[in-house]
């Protein structure tokens, strides 16, 4: 009997928790929607402060990364407060640890730990991030718009149509221009695509080499971990014949330690051409044969001059984009604060109004129907040793 | 009492036992809890848990819910079949986060746009635990012989080898999967579905924390009654000497083989749940990090301990949500400084000592400071109530970064040296000790209090408790007889 | 055959083994004396790059030292091992001893908590950035070569120190005192203890020597990689570890060997297998796989006699 007892227990509170659950079940099912759509037209009054929330890594592995968007997004609130008196921006972060050890699990608590005051917010940064983070921030209502997310079918699949932005082209745009120069102005025959397997890269080379093999160029594709600075093997692989190496990589000093290792190899003379992730004096550094798809930025912009200044040595160009997006984001608020309220539907169909005549990037800022830019445009830069200077 | 003689307890030497039971008789509020806990019978047990977790997501916010609730309540599922392999059966499987992924990999391609099946959870979810205990057969037939570490090594490289195949395993060009796209590659598997029980739509957080609260009380219960089978005392018998329990004629290898398909499965259930949860299925999600976490949630709760589970869950997904907002974190850092003071010094002289030295040196400090550089106290104090009171008492120079890394380094050694000294030196070399680290926190680790802070504080916890109560909080200690 | 590219393999191969060589000393070496599997080995190592990028940046960084490169490469050398071999006393003394009698799982969380603690401690204090070594302002990007075979000064550098290393500790385990010390405790602690031998001791200093190869091992990667980070130690220990066991775990010969043939297996599968370099580690560990599940006590490995 002594045995028995806890079981006959232990069945009647799940009975008990089972019966509960389902309770709560039909009524949140009814309740649901109508407690999500008075959450996104609620209004809040915009006051002296409002908040804008900011998903970033942080920390973690790519905090390298993270770091710039932050500095940047923090450079246009300092920006924006200074000349807007009638109410003052507020940026709160959450870290997303971006390959952390809590994965994209810790991107989802960042975003849910944004308060009710929070009106748009600026990024997630990555484009697993955003798939991740998309069913929190859509049941929220709110804008999100990323200055790095550029993997393509996140816009085009309709899953968060109307709710995410980015100021950044998606792949399509940056693998169609850089397999144009790679064939036409460096007119290569044997490129060789290196990814670091992640998602961002991959996808970016998988459209680079579609595009290259059409145009009848031979490509090669090779992969390494992001993890690993050991290259000796894998270059020992490229054949000496070979015109471009490209590496849409996500970390500059991967990308330097690979063409360091390129030279040391005796193979320096071969053409290295990056991706936006890797637009940084760190790669351009590398040597006068190194190459770089990037955004306009126009270094000669008084806003670059002046952040660059402000935070001492190079210009963090990587968070350009999102400079931009809380440039998107913030104006957003302040045309729905016009009348003393906004709400976040409010703020969402502001930013989808968006009409930048120009920007940070060089292009004007305006959305088509999927929240892409519509004017897309990648520009194609040389390192002249110690820094990158646009060619195409 | 007498009815624990009759019953023999499998892996506590009774004398062992009883000297253990001697030191620790705990005085008292904590020893009243104990022995409370001790004598209650099993579901009273389960209801401490039951009760509080069914009332939270009626009186939390969505956010705090899913911070605070579901994640817990995943990491405890994950932690209750890592329980089995590691607790009950003490086999080292470093490979269990696959597992996990396999769960979650296999329900988002059952049941989402990728593959264009649209399974109910039902069926989808047995699949996915299915997958999962079927691969935990595959990669532990071959192990089954395998002796503690080499165990160890085998699952953690099959634990990598999972990462690497599915961030690859959308192009594959080789026999037998000729450029078919299995996984979503580094992409993942995106628009997963909601779970779909019978047509219960789960897709809110208060949702899918009632489902998983069921889940796990579900597993929970089968792996009591498991525990107390005829198997998992076998399991308990293996775990303390495999060759005594060979020699019993126990079947060691299908035992082994069967508790490392019992976790794998558990895994795989948490990992279909946690798929539609993230509506995705991302390869990063599954590394050794997640793995490390979970461990840790089940050591520092004491290994073969289903309640331990739970809270360790608490502590190791709690503790740093706690502190990703640093003014919530600097609470927390001096009440535990607080608490620490109090338990550790001993008698009240001391303890007066203590207190009144550590306050006297910080105000002494922070006056001369004031009156000769007046660079040190012209930080910036952070947000919040409490920062600005202790800014009061902590020098607070303007521009610390160098200085406050010396003193995260310092910190450790002061705390190290603290261990090994005795007596009134301890005391005296208390003071410096609770100054500098509240230093170092004021000026350095607050401010980090989103990443690396949380996560280095998570492995400082770890490496005390193991010294302090090497068998884990509700773990029971035992002796390894040589 | 194409000669060039194996020719560049192997070396790449003997280079990167030589590191590997090295960390596996040290997990060989704690596990032969403590059967504990020293998971914060690869975060000493890790710590190792950053002391060696510290006192080169002592000595005036690598385009201007102070003294000549050379100078400048022994003493990063000998300041890294000299941390490290002091990190893994402390860490032994304050993480590991007190549980010497405990659980054998204990430990092993112990030792995943150093890991966590030194990797996060790094990360605060170094920062999330890379460090460059920028090894070629230091020694030169000069290549010498004998036909087909291509070695840089770095590579060089790294095998010889390697080679140089191994046979110092061959030497001091097998004539020194405290070499006897250690083999005598390794095979058995409490007969050991009961000869007079300072158990405590003796296991620091093999803690000490250990660590102190994982610094070497750091400084090397550094030098010929050219970039270190807060998470280099991860993925370097797990294939020291591999190293370790394929040569037969507490083997010191054997994880020499293991350490190579890990390093070769690695560029060999890169250059010749189908999409090698994505599946580098994979090739690894099915190697590491076969070898314990046909000879588990690894290549050079004495098989166990279970005692009772």
């Amino acid at each position: 009997m002594r045995r028995r007892a806890p079981a006959i227990a232990a069945l009647v509170v799940l009975a008990a928790l089972a019966s509960v659950a389902a309770a709560s079940a039909t009524v949140d099912r009814a309740a649901a929607p109508s407690a999500a759509a008075s959450a996104d037209r609620q209004l809040i009054s915009c006051g002296k402060v409002v908040t804008m929330g900011m998903l970033a890594p942080i920390t973690g592995p790519a905090a390298s990364l993270g770091k710039p968007q932050v500095d940047w997004a923090k450079y246009y609130v300092a920006q924006h407060n200074k000349v807007n008196k009638k109410h003052k921006l507020r940026l709160q972060f959450g870290d997303t640890v971006l390959g952390g050890p809590g994965g994209t699990a810790e991107a989802v608590k960042a975003a849910q730990s944004f308060g009710g005051n929070v009106l748009g917010v600026v990024g997630p940064a990555g484009s697993n991030e955003v798939k991740a983070t998309t069913a929190t921030l859509k049941g929220a209502g709110l804008a999100f718009v990323s200055g790095s997310a550029t993997n393509t079918t996140i816009t085009t699949d309709g899953t968060r149509t109307g709710f995410f932005f980015r100021t950044v082209p998606p792949d399509a745009q940056q693998s169609k221009d850089v397999s144009t120069y790679i064939t036409k102005t460096l007119k290569a025959k044997d490129v060789y695509i290196i990814d670091d397997q992640e998602a961002y890269s991959t996808g970016l080379a998988d459209e680079v080499q579609s595009q290259l093999k059409a145009a009848g160029v031979s490509v090669s594709r090779d992969g390494v971990s992001q993890q690993q600075s050991d290259f000796s093997a894998l270059i020992a692989k490229i054949p000496r014949s070979t015109d471009v190496v490209y590496i849409p990589w996500q970390l500059p000093p991967k990308g330097k330690a690979l063409g360091e290792q390129m030279r040391s190899a005796g193979k320096g003379s071969i053409k290295l051409m990056g991706s936006d992730g890797l637009f940084d004096p760190d790669f351009a550094s590398v040597g006068t044969n190194v190459y770089d798809s990037f955004f306009p930025v126009s270094s000669k912009s008084a806003v670059v001059k002046a952040f660059t200044k402000s935070h001492g040595g190079n210009g963090e160009f990587f968070g350009a984009p999102s400079y931009v997006a809380a440039q998107v984001v913030g104006q957003a608020i302040d045309r729905a604060c016009k009348n003393g309220t906004a709400s976040r539907a409010e703020v969402r169909a502001q930013v989808r109004k968006t009409n930048l005549k120009t920007s940070l990037l060089g292009i004007p800022i305006s959305y088509d129907k999927f929240g892409d830019i519509k004017r897309k445009k990648f520009g194609i830069w040389k390192s002249n040793g110690t820094d990158f200077k646009p060619v195409g | 009492m007498a009815d624990d003689v009759t019953q023999p307890r499998i892996g506590v030497d009774e004398w062992v036992a009883s000297v253990e039971g001697k030191r620790e008789r705990y005085r008292g509020p904590v020893g009243w809890l104990r022995r409370g806990w001790d004598s209650s019978p099993p579901a009273a047990r389960l209801l401490v848990f039951v009760v509080p977790a069914v009332i939270f997501p009626f009186v939390t916010s969505e956010g705090n819910l899913f911070r605070y609730g579901l994640i817990t309540l995943l990491y405890a599922l994950l932690g209750l079949g890592l329980n089995v392999t590691v607790g009950f059966a003490g086999l080292l499987d470093l490979g269990y986060i696959a597992f996990f992924g396999f769960g979650a990999y296999t329900y988002g391609y059952v049941a989402s746009a990728h593959a264009n099946h649209h399974w109910p959870a039902e069926l989808a979810i047995p699949l996915a635990i299915a997958v999962a205990a079927a691969v935990g057969f595959i990669v532990g037939f071959p192990s089954r012989r395998l002796v503690g570490d080499y165990l160890a090594i085998v699952t953690l490289f099959f634990g990598q080898a999972f990462v690497v195949f599915v961030n690859n395993a959308n192009r594959i060009n080789f026999w037998p999967f000729n450029h078919t796209d299995l996984t979503g590659g580094a992409n993942g598997l995106d628009n997963i579905d909601p779970l779909n029980v019978f047509g219960w739509k789960v897709n809110t957080t208060k949702e899918f924390y009632l489902f998983t609260l069921g889940a796990f009380l579900l597993v929970m219960i089968v792996l009591y009654f498991v525990s107390e089978s005829r198997t998992g005392r076998a399991w308990k018998a293996l775990r303390e000497d495999p060759l005594a329990a060979e020699v019993m004629s126990m079947p060691v290898n299908r035992l082994k083989l069967m508790a490392f398909v019992f976790g794998a499965g558990i895994a795989g259930f948490a990992g279909a749940i946690y798929g539609s949860v993230q509506t995705g299925a991302f390869p990063g999600d599954y590394d050794i990090g997640l793995l490390i976490t979970i461990y840790a949630i089940v050591i520092l709760g004491g290994a073969g301990s289903l309640a331990g589970v739970i809270v360790g869950a608490l502590i190791v997904n709690g503790v740093p949500e706690l502190l990703r907002d640093s003014n919530q974190a600097e609470w927390l850092f001096y009440t535990a400084l607080v608490i620490l003071v109090l338990a550790k010094v001993r008698p009240w002289q001391k303890l007066v000592v203590v207190v009144g030295g550590t306050l006297g040196l910080g105000f002494a400090l922070h006056a001369i400071a004031d009156a000769w550089f007046p660079r040190w106290t012209a930080g910036q104090p952070n947000d919040g109530k409490l920062a600005h009171w202790v800014s009061h008492w902590m020098v607070l120079p303007s521009h610390a970064t160098q200085l406050a890394n010396w003193a995260y380094v310092l910190t450790i050694a002061l705390i190290l040296v603290l261990t090994l000294l005795h007596g009134w030196w301890r005391t005296i070399v208390f003071i410096p000790t609770i100054y500098v680290a509240a230093f170092a926190w004021e000026n350095l680790l607050v401010e980090n209090t989103a990443g690396a802070t949380r996560f280095l504080l998570l492995g400082a916890l770890l490496v005390v408790l193991m010294n302090v109560r090497p068998q884990g909080l509700f773990g029971t200690a035992r002796v390894e007889i040589v | 055959m194409n000669w060039s590219l194996f020719w560049d393999l192997t070396v790449s191969g003997v280079t990167l083994g030589s590191v590997y060589a090295l960390v596996a000393l040290g997990y060989s070496m704690v596990y032969g004396i403590l059967k504990l599997l020293n998971f914060a080995h690869g975060d000493v190592y890790m710590i190792g790059a950053f002391m060696g990028w510290f006192a080169l940046h002592w000595l005036g960084g690598p385009v201007n030292p102070s003294v000549t490169a050379g100078l400048v490469v022994v003493f990063m050398f000998v300041f890294a091992m000299l941390a490290c071999g002091g990190l893994g006393v402390v860490i032994e003394r304050f993480a590991y001893r007190p549980l010497r009698n405990a659980p054998r799982i204990a430990p092993l969380i112990s030792a995943l908590g150093v890991s966590f603690f030194l990797q996060n401690s790094a990360l605060l204090l170094f920062g999330a950035n890379f460090r460059d070594y920028d090894t070629f302002d230091l020694i030169g990007a000069k290549t010498y070569n004998y036909k087909d075979i291509f070695l840089s000064v770095p590579q060089i550098l790294t095998i010889v120190s390697a080679i140089g290393l191994m046979v110092g500790l061959t030497l001091l385990v097998a004539r020194t005192k405290i070499g006897k010390a250690m083999r005598a405790t390794s095979f058995d602690r409490e007969a050991a203890s009961m000869m007079g031998i300072d158990v405590d001791r003796v296991i620091a200093s093999t803690f000490f020597i250990g660590s102190a190869l994982a610094g070497a091992a750091g400084v090397m990667f550094g030098l010929v990689f050219g970039q270190i980070y807060h998470f280099m130690g991860f993925l370097a220990g797990l294939k020291g570890f591999t190293a370790a066991v394929i040569g037969g775990i507490g083997s010191i010969p054997g994880a020499m060997l293991g350490g190579l043939l890990v390093g070769l297996a690695e560029s060999y599968a890169t250059g010749y297998l189908p999409q090698g370099s994505t599946f580098q580690n994979l090739y690894v560990f099915a190697l590491l796989i076969a070898i314990i599940i046909i000879r588990p006590q690894g290549l050079l490995g004495k098989a166990d006699v279970n005692k009772v």
